[in-house]
């Protein structure tokens, strides 16, 4: 199921046709969250009646998602980069951050976010990391989860990194271009086009995710779903929506990232 | 010094003194001694592994030396971060696999630089740029991307990169080794035109027709060293040594 697939008129570059796609895509999700409370109304008992809480819910998986995606795409950049860096202790400091995240639950990393890093805070006796640390459920989610995506998507950058080929430095710098220049024009945009897949990967698998912010007390669409469901007590249909909707986001998340995928395929592979 | 290099510009352009260069346990370059003069073609040719390619990468710093001094137009070629800058902008470079920017046009790979390293408007830019497009015929094909292009094509778009910077030297590294045998006469012909404009061009090549007709000398590499350094006509029709005739004879087959 693709938007790309429909067919923008023929004469379009593909250049129109990767952002037509990405903003019908944006767009459709914009409307499906615009129209979701309406559109769930419609279904029977105990859906029907409970449709404004699924909407918000849907609402609320879908900003943890952008905020902590973007933050974790800049991550996982600033990672990448430490880890494919000349620098040894910024090497290192990537190396541990990878490792640290990628070897623990998810859960346990909200967890610590929430209620460990308060504790901690308090515990160095400074006034301005206790205030930083006492964060809302919504921001302590978002902080794990960048924190989480970041990790992977570091992995996925320095695949990318490394994919490119020794030449282009070469030419790169027979030219003159200074290194902020040729990570910029050069190797940035070559590296994100292989990191791409893997990103997208992950940005779906943080949607999914991002219910586990449930567990500290966010009313994202799980939360929701669960809370429906110990005042109807009606699991079946209850957990069947929950899973539909969390289906229709990622399809349209996945339109936008096949509409950016598109946009870098410049020898047409993906037609 | 050989005599032969004497052409009437006068004064070397780059002086090459002592040059040593280790790759591990290899010693790639030993003690290499030249110069190269303004407007001066010097075609460097010697078997795979011999150094020829190393010393016109430690030209423009793709290599470190480890000992010994290269000087050109005065700039010592060295790490000093202002020292490698001006390098930059005297000596372009043009590769065997072309090296071209493959996500960017035809016209945004000659731009590039002249924008973010002269700080060219984009019109500035295009327009200069599309001029050395023309001049290597290659303007019709400014808003392709590499990969739409034979290796012939490639090939004189990334030499238009090059002059695109200015440069007073250009260096070429076996630049047709990689292209289809029918694409090799597009991007020999060229560089004729380059040299026949006047640029100093160094060339590490096994056109041995290229040799004869364009060079103004001939340098032989042999285990590190320059065994030889003579104008084509005497390399090629009164070669004395065995070895650089048993070499030629393989080449010719």
């Amino acid at each position: 199921m693709t938007i790309s697939a429909i067919g923008w008129p023929a004469g379009w570059t593909r250049q129109r046709r990767s952002q037509a796609t990405i903003v019908t895509a944006s767009l459709s999700l914009l409307v499906a969250l615009w129209v979701a409370a309406s559109f769930i109304a419609l279904a029977p008992a105990p859906i029907g009646p409970n449709a404004k809480f699924f909407a918000e819910g849907m609402v609320v998986t879908v900003e943890l998602t952008i905020v902590a995606g973007l933050v974790g795409v800049a991550l996982g950049l600033l990672a990448a980069l430490g880890k494919t860096s000349r620098l040894l202790p910024l090497r290192w400091l990537s190396g541990f951050y990878i490792w640290v995240i990628r070897g623990t639950p998810l859960l346990v990393q909200i967890f610590f976010v929430y209620f460990a890093l308060p504790e901690i805070a308090k515990s160095t006796g400074s006034e301005w990391l206790s205030q930083m640390s006492r964060m809302t459920e919504f921001t302590a989610a978002v902080l794990a989860l960048s924190l989480n995506v970041g990790a992977y998507n570091a992995e996925a950058f320095r695949a990318g990194l490394e994919a490119v080929h020794k030449g282009q430095f070469e030419a790169a710098r027979s030219l003159g271009l200074s290194k902020w220049y040729t990570l910029l024009d050069v190797t940035f945009p070559q590296a994100f086009k292989v990191a791409l897949p893997p990103l997208v990967n992950n940005v779906v698998a943080l949607l999914k995710d991002s219910s586990l912010a449930y567990s500290i007390g966010v009313v994202e669409l799980t939360n929701v779903g669960a809370r429906v469901q110990s005042s109807t007590f009606q699991p079946v249909p209850i957990l069947i929506t929950t899973a539909i909707l969390y289906l229709v986001m990622t399809t349209l998340l996945t339109q936008i990232t096949n509409g950016i995928e598109h946009r870098f395929d410049i020898e047409g592979r993906r037609a | 010094m050989s005599d032969s290099t004497a052409k009437a510009n006068g004064a070397p352009l780059i002086t090459v003194d002592k040059v040593n260069k280790h790759f591990g346990p290899a010693h790639v370059l030993r003690d290499v001694c030249t110069h190269f003069n303004t407007a001066e073609v010097a075609v460097i040719i010697g078997s795979s592994g011999s150094g020829k390619s190393t010393l016109l990468r430690t030209l423009n710093r793709l290599e470190k030396h480890d000992s010994g001094s290269i000087v050109i137009d005065g700039i010592s070629v060295d790490d000093n971060p202002k020292n490698l800058k001006a390098l930059h902008a005297e000596v372009g470079m043009v590769f065997q696999q072309f090296n071209l920017f493959p996500h960017l046009t035809v016209l945004e790979n000659v731009s590039l630089a002249p924008r973010r390293v002269r700080g060219l408007s984009t019109a500035e830019a295009n327009e200069r740029s599309m001029a050395l497009l023309d001049r290597v015929g290659m303007q019709a094909h400014s808003h392709k991307h590499p990969f739409a292009l034979s290796g012939g094509q490639q090939q004189r778009v990334a030499i238009a990169r090059a002059l695109a910077m200015q440069p007073r030297v250009m260096l070429f590294d076996e630049p047709t080794s990689a292209l289809d045998p029918e694409t090799v006469k597009e991007v020999l012909d060229v560089m004729k035109g380059l040299a026949s404009s006047g640029m100093t061009m160094i060339v590490v090549t096994h056109e041995m027709g290229f040799a004869k007709e364009v060079a103004d000398r001939v340098l032989y590499f042999d285990k590190g060293c320059i065994l030889q350094d003579r104008p084509p006509i005497e390399f090629f029709d009164n070669q004395d040594n065995p070895r650089i005739r048993a070499f030629l004879g393989q080449i010719a087959n």
